[in-house]
Parts: structure tokens; sequence; C-alpha cells
């Protein structure tokens, strides 16, 4: 099987570089300690109140998962908005395109090459992670299920660092969108459903947390489906044994109304971000066609 | 091998290309001449695909250019005015990407990147950092990249700039030998005595148009025929200059010590004429010439002109 150029170049390239090293060390580094505090503190607390919480080795895992969540949204714009780019910069890309090499070919090779680093990432994280073993609650396939959504989360925000490195020349500017965009997609539909909420709440006379008066929440809510941190919540408490966890996202966005998508919500959301993140991707492609559209 | 036909290409209002037409033979070795902005790089990026024209016609060894970028990037090895390397690859690892980025793998890849290597000169740098080559090294192995599948046509774009001598000597040896391998090279440079001693043709373009193309020697003695006139005697400088004042075809004349240097309006035939009337006159002549244009003063002339009349 032919292996696509660009993957291995830059396979090649990444592994001898020392970037890679000291963003193991980083991502295992902080996950390690607060796994470890987080240990310390649980264990100090059986100390003092003599009283086991199995819960509370579960809210490890929750934490270290989300801590994990986090540094894949930070790191992984970082990666990719200087794929093309730098490309650009380094002024190799033409070369690239006087070769037989496809822009689509070029661009899979990027984002195949950023998911690898992401990957051996997630990988390398394994052990962090496999402390809730010690007390159970989480079987390997939650670990793979988290495993597997962080890599789509990596593909959803790494095909539009992808994208953005293609249509700016610079890869300050496009690391400043990806991340701004990142931000919109996790801070942004979050609060325009919360204060969606909020005024309805406001306009609500009678008003229960949980309960048939419960504000809805408005048509904005389906924007959530494309949130990657709101699909981690539900995906992560559901681990946790939560059976009620649209119950938890209605009481901060009112109710969701009734339908296939709210009752299949990770599928759709999941869904959703790679069918975007297969688009951001051929957008990137046409983005650095060199001959493009009709002549005048 | 080459054939361009009513090339344009504006840029908003700015019109980089205003009706180019050029065309290279088979084996041809063609200096692209012409001034920053004259329109140099934008159609050598129309030539490689990387840049659509507005209107016109390339054909590549037969190839549509313009339509079927897919079939150009056969034809087309392209070496541009910057060297386009990375840094973190050893040199044997640059040109396997290349080749495989052309389709060539495995045995047949290290042997055609083994073969360009040992033709630049850098066969005993197969294990070092593209980081560690110097300037004029990093240039041939862009050469080499450029010839990993054997293209037709060979384009580059300044490829001595910032060179030092050396370097620029041993880029001008391997252009020879490819010359003499029969491939066709299209050389745009500002290094015009350069191109002078190994190009075949040459095409001075401004403002978007061709305004002189043909060999050197063509356009040489085109351009010569108003050079001046240098006529070196041994004595009689005063008979001399008697004569020369009464010459219908001379226009202005200075002496420096017993040269002198005469605006001849006349041609060939002309100019044996008045060489006759010195001998007769017996001023003893050991010196009668004209002054032979370098491509700067031919390009020079040409600039000048700004009209297209002279191709």
């Amino acid at each position: 099987m032919k292996i696509n150029p660009v993957f291995q170049k830059e396979s090649r390239v990444s592994a001898r570089s020392f970037r890679l090293a000291l963003m193991m060390l980083a991502f295992n580094g902080i996950l390690a300690i607060v796994a470890l505090f987080n240990m310390y503190s649980v264990m100090e607390q059986v100390r003092m109140t003599a009283e086991v919480r199995y819960s509370s080795f579960l809210e490890l895992y929750i934490f270290v998962a989300t801590i994990e969540f986090i540094l894949v949204i930070f790191i992984v714009p970082s990666i990719t908005a200087g794929c093309i780019s730098g490309e650009r910069e380094r002024q190799t890309l033409d070369l690239m395109l006087t070769t037989d090499m496809s822009t689509e070919q070029i661009v899979i090779g990027k984002i195949m090459a950023s998911l690898q680093t992401v990957i051996l990432l997630l990988i390398s994280s394994l052990p962090v992670l496999s402390l809730v073993f010690v007390y159970g609650g989480v079987n390997g396939t939650d670990l793979a299920m988290l495993v597997g959504y962080l890599t789509v989360t990596a593909l959803f925000v790494g095909s539009m660092g992808l994208f953005f490195s293609a249509v700016f020349g610079k890869t300050m500017v496009a690391s400043v969108v990806t991340y701004i965009v990142t931000l919109i997609l996790v801070a942004g539909t979050y609060a325009f459903n919360h204060f969606f909420y909020s005024i309805n709440s406001m306009n609500s006379s009678v008003y229960t947390a949980i309960g048939d008066d419960m504000p809805r929440a408005g048509a904005g809510c389906y924007l959530l489906l494309l949130n990657p941190a709101a699909t981690f919540y539900l995906i992560i408490n559901e681990q946790a044994g939560s059976n009620q966890v649209m119950r938890q996202f209605e009481q901060q966005f009112g109710r969701f109304p009734e339908n296939w998508v709210t009752a299949h919500w990770v599928g759709v959301s999941v869904f959703l971000q790679v069918a975007l993140a297969l688009f951001f991707l051929f957008a990137a492609a046409r983005a650095i066609e060199p001959v493009k559209g009709r002549r005048k | 091998m080459l054939e361009i036909k009513d090339l344009h290409k504006t840029y908003g209002k700015f019109h980089a290309l205003d009706g180019l037409d050029l065309s290279i033979e088979d084996g041809e070795l063609f200096g692209f001449v012409g001034s920053n902005g004259a329109g140099k790089t934008t159609t050598i990026k129309i030539i490689t695909g990387l840049l659509r024209a507005d209107s016109g016609s390339v054909t590549v060894d037969g190839v549509d250019a313009l339509k079927n970028r897919k079939a150009l990037k056969k034809k087309i090895g392209y070496v541009p005015d910057f060297f386009g390397v990375y840094d973190n690859l050893k040199v044997s690892e640059y040109m396997e990407f290349f080749a495989s980025c052309c389709g060539m793998e495995g045995l047949l890849a290290r042997q055609r990147c083994m073969t360009l290597l040992e033709q630049v000169g850098l066969d005993e740098k197969m294990d070092f950092y593209v980081d560690g080559l110097s300037r004029g090294m990093k240039q041939r192995l862009c050469m080499a990249r450029a010839l990993i599948h054997d293209p037709a046509l060979l384009v580059l774009d300044e490829p001595s700039s910032g060179l030092d001598p050396k370097s620029r000597l041993e880029m001008k040896g391997i252009l020879k030998e490819l010359k003499e391998q029969g491939k066709t090279i299209f050389i745009s440079s500002h290094i015009l005595s350069e191109l002078s001693e190994i190009c075949t043709d040459i095409g001075i373009i401004d403002q978007g148009k061709m305004v002189a193309k043909g060999s050197i020697d063509d356009i040489l003695s085109r351009v010569n025929a108003s050079n001046l006139l240098l006529i070196s005697v041994l004595d009689g400088v005063e008979k001399t200059m008697a004569i020369l004042r009464s010459h219908p075809y001379v226009q202005t004349i200075s002496i420096k010590g017993k040269e002198i240097a005469v605006g001849f309006t006349g041609e060939k035939r002309d100019e044996a004429v008045l060489l006759q009337r010195l001998v007769d006159a017996e001023v003893p002549v050991n010196g009668f010439m004209r002054e032979r244009g370098s491509l700067e003063s031919i390009f020079m002339q040409f600039i000048d002109q700004k009209g297209g009349d002279v191709s």
C-alpha cells in the first residue's frame, strides 16, 4: 500500500523534532500532576472522615478526562494552524503543487500527520487515565470511547485549523482565528443558549428548576451539537453513571425538545462534527488549488 | 516545446502580461530577461500551472498548460527563485520525498535520486541535513529535485541569485550539461553576462510584452549596427580626422589618444569603403571594428525603446 508522501515526511520530521517530546512531557506531566493531586486529596479525605466515597474515584476519571479534553482543544490548533501556512512561509507549497500530488492528497497527508500526533499523545496518557482502574468504576470500553471521541474532537478542531492555515498566509493569523472559532463553538454556543434561557426564565411567572413549567430551550439549542465540550460532557457523565445527563443539560439551557435528534444527541453531534471536518478539509484543498475558478 | 500566444494577466488594474507571445524549440536553452516587474515571474508561474492567466494560450510539449494541469505537471520541472527546502530532512530523504510525490517508490526512486545527486555533485552529501548545506548546494539540490521526474521542460527562475561566483560557475556547468543532454531549459535571470555565455536564444520582456527575441548573435548584430566604430591608428590622427569629418555617415567623433570612436550610421559595406579610404590615404590603421555590445547594453537599449518595434 502506498503511504501518503506528505504523511510519511511529516511523521519523519515530527519524530525527529524536540517539540514532540516536549509536548508529550508537558501533556502527560500536567495530566499526572492533576491525577496524583486529585488522588492525594481523595485519600486525605478518607483519612480525615474515615468514609470511603467511591464516587470520588469516578470524579478523578472525569477530572483527568476533562483536563485531557481541554489540552486537546488547546494543542490541536497549534499543530494544524501551521500545516499549510508553514509550507507557504517555507515556500515549499509551490514545489509540492508542481508534483503529481493533488491538493486533496496534500491536505489528507497533513491532517493524518496531525491526528497521528494527537493519537500518540492520547495513547501515551492511558497510564494516567488507567489510575481509575485501581478502584474500578470505568472499563476499557469507556476508555476506548473517550479516546475515540477525543480523536473526533481533534479531527474537527484540526480540520478547522488546517482550513484557516490554507486560507490565511501567516501561521500566527491562522492560529488566532482557529482559537477564536473554537472559543465561539465551545463558549459562544454555551453563552448564547444560557443567555436565551435566562431571558426565558425571567419571563416565566412560575419557575421550577426541573419540571413541566421549566422554560423551553430555543432552537439555538441545536447549536450545541457543534460544541465539542457539550458532547464531551454528555459522554463523560454517561460513563460516570449519570442516567439523567440531558437533565443536567436542561438545568443550564432549559427543556430540550423531545425528538430523534435529542434522543441520539451524542451520535448526531459526532456525525455533524465529522461531516464538518470533511467539509473543512475539502475547502482547505480548494483553497490551496493554485488554478481554480473560471477564466475571465 | 513551449508555445505562448497572446497571454494576458492583470492584477487589479495592473497589466502584468499584455499579450505575451513566445515560442521555444526542443533542446533550446532560452534566457528570459526583463527588469523587475516586467512580468517574468508571472509568466513562469503561468507556465508551471501555479497561476491562472486571464486569456491566451500556453502549450508545453503539446499539452495545454491552462486546461490540463495534471498532464502539465509531468512535463515541467520548476526551480523557483527561493530554495524551498525542508531543513530537518536529509538530502536523500528530501529527494525521496519529492520522488514519492511524483509517484516513484522504492529502488527505482532511490536509483533516480542517486543519479541526480551525482549529476549535481551532491552524492557525497546524501546523509547530510539540508540545513547544513551551503546556498550553492541547496540550489543544486533544488535543481536535482526539479529533474526527478525527468521533465521535458526545465523552468528556472533566477537560479543564480544570491550565489557566490564559484556556485554560479557550478550552476552554469550543470545547465550546460543538461543542454548537451538535450533538455529544453527556460531560464530567467538578472545576471545577463551568464545568460549570454550559455543561452542559445534570449527573449527580452518589458511591461508584459516581448520586445526582442532571437539568438544572441542575431540580436547583438542588430544592436551592433548602432554601436560606435572604433578606429586605432599608429599615427596620422589629423589626416584620419579630416577624412572622417568629410564622410556623410559620420555623426560624432571622439578621440582618446590614438583611438577614435566614431558614431557611424553606415552599413558594413560603408564601413569597408571608409577603411579603404583611410588605407588609400596611407593612414597606418591597426584597428577597425564596431564596439561589441554586451547583453546588458542590448537589454538597456530595448528597454529604453519600449516600443516593441525591434523584434
